[in-house]
């Protein structure tokens, strides 16, 4: 059944090599006629593809009603899909699956470009994919993984010095200041100062993950950054430009902040105006 | 596994379908009852787990979203009591044409749970006759399953508060056999870092149990 819904279609879709990846596909009507780029929804962490307060469903039929084809999908072994049957490493076979969704829409619907969207790991699995496919060409990357910058450091200290309790934690060795510095060095020796094979929980302090911003800088991929205030990963809103400063030079990325959100985009207000927002960056991809 | 729409285009809901792995004798089959917001998003895990263990047993079992929640057509200001248990009517009427089963069992969590019970005590489509069983775990409201109209299986974890647990004890002269157990368990519908992911086998373990 694909029944129609104001301006939308859903239909549901096994994906994936072993047609393993549930996924629901939202396409605009027929008569939108639209040759905008598909846009592909990513996994939040173990979360399944409707998303933290059904943001993605949400954000899918918002942007299919603007006449994108938009597609969720569960990674194999979370959600819905059933486990991958290899031994692929997980960052690895998660980034051939994004490969497998994007061939699948590119060929079923002859779509030739392409938008990744992701919250925190999401995020993540987002920026490492597009180093490497050159159909992407716009990110919307919510909360991603940031290397700390000095800055990030001040704002993290500065943040934490009033409360007595950081102090104790300190104190007693728990201080997550201590276990990120500690966690930091012991890549370095473990890698030898290189990047390693990369994991999500490596990517803080990867070389890896750099080269991917780089990369995807370059080729001028739209990118919309959005951080809100509360994650351990960054401390200010424009740690994105410090970290990487190549992502500002070009003028394609936008930088957004929700200071008024927490990291699941909890409040009402705030996932209305994140709604906002990609539609409004999404109009010029 | 077989992800599909049901209900009618007005009214179009989510669900997946788990065939049983081995059938011996009559058909059984289980709706699953999913808990409403956030708390649908935390469980999603353990009722997909539920479903595939009890394909295992010889069930299909069919869990489904309710209008304006997940996966289904609607926005969340869609989704009442009434709009669920029709819902709930739907989902017992899609699985049992797709297993070929008489009656059903309901098992619901949190929400969903009261929700199951709401159906079973309405008697819509004749429920003692359609509704084989219900397993009510952590329902959100005070509950004497002892007045319901079929067996029930009340499971109480470490979710629920003690005046909570208090309120779901049954009474005294019952129509119908109806046990409350409390199991150490974690509840899987919390968000919690130490607990979000994390299966609560034992209570999965029960429910295939009692059912047998």
């Amino acid at each position: 059944m694909q029944p129609q819904v104001e301006g939308f279609n859903e239909q549901v879709a096994l994906l994936g090599r072993d047609s393993s990846l549930v996924s629901i596909i939202t396409r605009p009507a027929p008569s939108a006629g639209s040759d905008r780029p598909a846009i592909v929804i990513l996994n939040t962490g173990i979360i399944h593809r409707v998303g933290h307060h059904r943001m993605y469903v949400s954000l899918a039929r918002m942007l299919a009603g603007a006449g994108h084809t938009v597609v969720r999908f569960d990674f194999c072994g979370i959600g819905d899909s059933a486990p991958a049957r290899d031994r692929m490493p997980p960052l690895a076979a998660c980034l051939q699956q994004i490969g497998d969704v994007v061939n699948s829409l590119a060929r079923t619907y002859s779509i030739p470009r392409f938008v990744l969207v992701g919250l925190c790991s999401g995020g993540d699995h987002a920026i490492l994919y597009a180093r490497n496919d050159p159909r992407v060409v716009g990110l919307v990357l919510m909360d991603p993984t940031l290397p700390p910058t000095l800055r990030y450091y001040f704002h993290y200290v500065l943040q934490r010095l009033p409360h007595a309790r950081n102090w104790l934690s300190i104190l007693r060795g728990r201080s997550g200041l201590l276990k990120m510095l500690t966690s930091h060095v012991g890549h370095r020796l473990r890698t030898g100062g290189g990047s390693g094979e990369p994991t999500l929980q490596s990517l803080q302090f990867s070389s890896h993950l750099a080269r991917c911003y780089r990369t995807v800088a370059r080729r001028s991929v739209d990118m919309l950054a959005v951080f809100t205030c509360v994650s351990a990963r960054h401390t200010y809103p424009q740690q994105i430009l410090d970290a990487f400063p190549e992502t500002g030079s070009g003028g394609s990325l936008r930088l957004e902040y929700f200071p008024e959100s927490d990291h699941h985009f909890s409040p009402p207000q705030a996932r209305s105006r994140l709604l906002r927002v990609i539609a409004d960056w999404a109009e010029s991809v | 596994m077989n992800p599909f729409f049901l209900g009618t285009s007005q009214r179009r809901l989510f669900g997946i379908h788990t065939p049983a792995a081995a059938r011996a004798g009559r058909p059984r089959a289980a709706v699953l009852c999913q808990p409403a917001g956030d708390e649908y998003i935390y469980a999603h895990r353990s009722m997909r787990q539920l479903a595939i263990r009890l394909a295992l047993c010889g069930f299909d079992t069919l869990r489904f979203d309710y209008f304006g929640t997940g996966d289904s057509a609607g926005e969340p200001g869609d989704t009442d009591e009434a709009g669920m248990r029709a819902d709930v009517v739907t989902a017992i009427e899609t699985l049992r044409d797709l297993a070929a089963a008489d009656r059903v069992t309901l098992i619901g969590l949190r929400a969903g749970a009261d929700v199951a019970a709401q159906v079973a005590a309405s008697r819509i489509m004749g429920a003692p006759d359609v509704i084989e069983a219900l397993v009510l775990w952590d329902p959100l409201q005070p509950l004497d399953a002892a007045q319901l109209p079929v067996r029930s299986l009340t499971i109480v974890t470490q979710g629920l508060q003690p005046h909570e647990q208090a309120s779901l004890a049954p009474g005294a002269a019952g129509e119908t056999p109806a046990a409350v157990e409390y199991l150490p368990a974690p509840c899987p519908w919390i968000e919690e870092a130490s607990t979000t992911g994390v299966i609560p086998v034992r209570v999965l373990q029960r429910i295939e149990e009692w059912l047998r």
